[in-house]
């Protein structure tokens, strides 16, 4: 047996090391490699439900030809560039304001904010979809305020609809952003903002100049993480549209369609995991774009 | 070697026991039917009249009947088809007619035929052709969505509207009424699902035309129907007679809570408008309006569905021997859904009894269900081919261009675009 052979390459023949990992790897190999490759296979394969054909490229193009699919992209593109610049800069504000230590019950804020990031998607996007219903609790309390004169067509028009949309995910995760900024702050020398008020910097900018720089890992982090969860939009849309994503398209994301094609519509397999791959090529292009803007610039 | 083989031969031994006990316990268990459906008021409890029917004769079956909502049950049954395991699956599903073909294609096999069991020529026509591939019929016809024109006696007599005024509408007329039913009484004409192109299908269909031609080729741009239905649908929002409603709850809770003064849809919403007791006498039925273009009636349809065997269920002979004592012959058992809860069903000699003949207290006394026989005999019958939800989607898509006043044309073209990119 092998056991005679030691060293550092022998290891990597030692059976009972293979052994100790072998069912993990085994699992892994079978529920998340073997899907990924299939789903691969698939994009280049099409047809209806279970009769599916090796179609090349034929699905590549199609997206090309598909209006559905570049207005679910559009739509997807639109969340992503108005939603999470608000929600991070949003984050990064209520953050530092709460980690000021003269804010009263500021432990109360904290859970208030974080908590709607623990509550049930499915759950408060219904209860979005009441309040902000024609006769719901937000039109009636703008018109009393005498903000609107007519109840705004939140779920009804495409424009209304993609904003309740973004107010939806930014009330859901801007407490999941900031806690991440609290961790970060609260590893921040406090002798550094010491220094920078004896020089006689003004509060702004030692938030430009010292809390964002000195965050700068963790803002990247959180908008990866962000960018990567809008690009998956999902949960919101359609239980706030009944698996629609309508008025008009105006709110179907890539996710949607994707469900769309494989469940609602007549089953094609393949052109789903097509624009599947299609959400991974986005999230890797933006991600490897993040990481460069935000790269370090040694002299 | 020796040492693991030795090491692992007790745990492989009781997998091995443990696997041919599961497989005991499952094969004495009782023979019981699984079924799938959505509506409790409706099928759901229709099933369980009919499976407590069979039960009576054949008491070793049993039945497990499962209330879904209706796209649950639809992307349950997809997903189960489409991983091919069958143990995910009931034995009896049901499928609204627009989406049986897009089953019945994309899985072939997964359903049992019944061609040489159940005689479909006891069945209304249009109903076996939407269960029918390559010549064999799949599935068990049941209930019809042959639509009629529900509306607020009280309402439109606040308006000055007779009954009588109701009979033979045209869709200009019908929104006329809805103007003047609106400056009278503050009502609503009607509620309306801007994301529910259901209205657009019932007038088109009316005139005999559907998304997709005899072939199945898509039929758009040239459809005089299609151009019309969503003229008219154009028209009811720029009249701004409608309530608008997010959802099909919120669409029902239009007409159930007083708020509107009609309701056009298919024959099984009876048993809803029926479930609101202080509203008793003040409803009535007509005929749906009409458009004024060629080949256009008052007789249409929307949604209605089939029950349907899976071909790999243990209980696949039981099942289909229950569906065909009860659905295929029990005139009785037609008589009592229909006074329960309105179904009309397809079964042709079931609308001989006399429960179709009976006039309904909840209508002030009119025979809705002889009216409603008359009018399913005159449904004129479309292909709804594979990929009526796509058609659908795109319509729905295309509405809010509508009431801002594009042109039906281009509408047409877009939607057209649409659906063509759709259909591969």
């Amino acid at each position: 047996m092998v056991h005679a052979r030691r060293g550092s390459i022998g290891r990597y023949y030692d059976v009972n090391g293979w052994l100790f990992v072998a069912p993990v790897l085994g699992l892994i190999g079978l529920f998340m490699i073997y899907p990924i490759v299939w789903s691969l296979w698939m994009s280049f394969q099409s047809g209806r439900g279970m009769m599916m054909k090796f179609a090349g490229f034929a699905n590549i193009v199609r997206l090309w030809n598909d209006p559905v699919f570049i207005k679910a992209l559009t739509n997807t593109m639109t969340y992503f560039v108005v939603q999470v610049p608000i929600m991070i800069v949003l984050a990064l504000i209520l953050a530092s304001i709460l980690n000021n230590p003269r804010i009263v019950g500021r432990g109360l804020f904290r859970t208030a904010i974080f908590l709607p990031c623990v509550t049930s998607l499915v759950a408060y996007s219904v209860l979005f979809k009441g309040m902000f219903a024609p006769d719901g609790v937000v039109n009636s309390t703008l018109a009393t305020l005498g903000v609107i004169s007519s109840p705004i067509p939140w779920l009804t028009h495409p424009f209304w609809a993609k904003v309740l949309v973004i107010i939806a995910i930014t009330w859901r995760w801007t407490g999941y952003n900031m806690i991440f900024y609290l961790a970060a702050l609260q590893n921040i020398d406090r002798s550094i903002y010491e220094v920078a008020r004896i020089d006689g910097v003004p509060a702004w900018a030692r938030f430009t100049h010292i809390t964002i720089p000195l965050l700068k890992p963790v803002i990247l982090f959180t908008t990866v993480i962000s960018t990567i969860g809008t690009l998956q939009l999902f949960d919101e849309v359609y239980n706030l549209t009944e698996g629609r994503g309508g008025p008009s398209n105006a709110t179907l994301t890539l996710s949607l369609y994707i469900y769309n094609l494989t469940f609602r519509f007549m089953p094609n397999f393949g052109y789903a995991a097509t624009v599947s791959y299609v959400i991974v090529v986005l999230v890797a292009l933006l991600a490897f774009f993040q990481f460069f803007a935000a790269r370090e610039r040694d002299k | 070697m020796d040492n693991l083989a030795r090491a692992y031969l007790p745990r492989i031994a009781g997998l091995a026991l443990a696997s041919v006990s599961f497989l005991a316990v499952t094969a004495a268990e009782a023979k019981e039917i699984t079924i799938w459906c959505w509506d409790p008021n409706f099928n759901v409890a229709i099933m369980k009249e009919a499976g407590a029917r069979y039960t009576k004769t054949h008491p070793d079956v049993t039945f497990n009947v499962v209330d879904f909502a209706k796209t649950d049950v639809e992307q349950k049954l997809q997903t189960g088809l489409a991983s091919g395991t069958a143990d995910a699956l009931p034995d009896i599903v049901l499928i609204e007619d627009y989406g049986a073909q897009k089953y019945l294609q994309s899985f072939p096999g997964a359903f049992a035929p019944l061609s040489g069991t159940v005689d479909y020529s006891g069945f209304a026509p249009y109903k076996v052709e939407v269960m029918t591939v390559d010549g064999q019929v799949y599935g068990m016809p049941f209930d019809s969505g042959v639509t009629g024109l529900y509306y607020r006696k009280d309402y439109l007599e606040q308006a000055g509207f007779k009954p009588e005024d109701m009979q033979n509408l045209t869709w200009d007329r019908f929104i006329e009424i809805g103007q003047q039913v609106e400056e009278k009484t503050g009502k609503k004409m009607m509620g309306l699902d801007p994301n529910d192109a259901g209205l657009v299908r019932i007038i088109m269909q009316s005139a005999g035309q559907w998304y997709f031609d005899k072939d199945g080729k898509t039929n758009v741009t040239g459809n005089p129907a299609l151009k019309a239905a969503l003229e008219t649908v154009g028209k009811i929002m720029s009249a701004n007679i409608y309530k608008p409603a997010a959802g099909w709850s919120d669409w029902v809770g239009t007409f159930t809570s007083g708020d509107v003064a009609t309701v056009v849809t298919g024959v099984w919403i009876t048993g809803t408008v029926k479930a609101q007791p202080d509203q008793a006498g003040k409803w009535g039925v007509a005929p749906i309006p009409k458009l004024s273009i060629d080949g256009a009636t008052q007789a249409s349809n929307l949604g209605g569905s089939s029950w349907y065997v899976l071909e790999s269920s243990a209980e696949k002979a039981e099942a289909i021997d229950f569906l065909n004592e009860i659905y295929g012959k029990d005139i009785d058992f037609y008589q009592k859904i229909l006074q329960d809860r309105g179904a009309v069903g397809s079964l042709l000699a079931a609308r001989g009894g006399a429960a179709y003949e009976q006039a309904d207290p909840f209508f002030g006394g009119e025979k809705v269900w002889q009216n409603f026989s008359d009018w399913l005999a005159k449904v004129p019958s479309v292909n709804y081919g594979v990929f009526t939800n796509e058609a659908d989607t795109a319509v729905t898509a295309q509405l809010p261009a509508l009431t801002q006043g594009m042109p039906v044309d281009d509408v047409l073209k877009a939607i057209d675009a649409e659906v063509s990119a759709q259909i591969q």
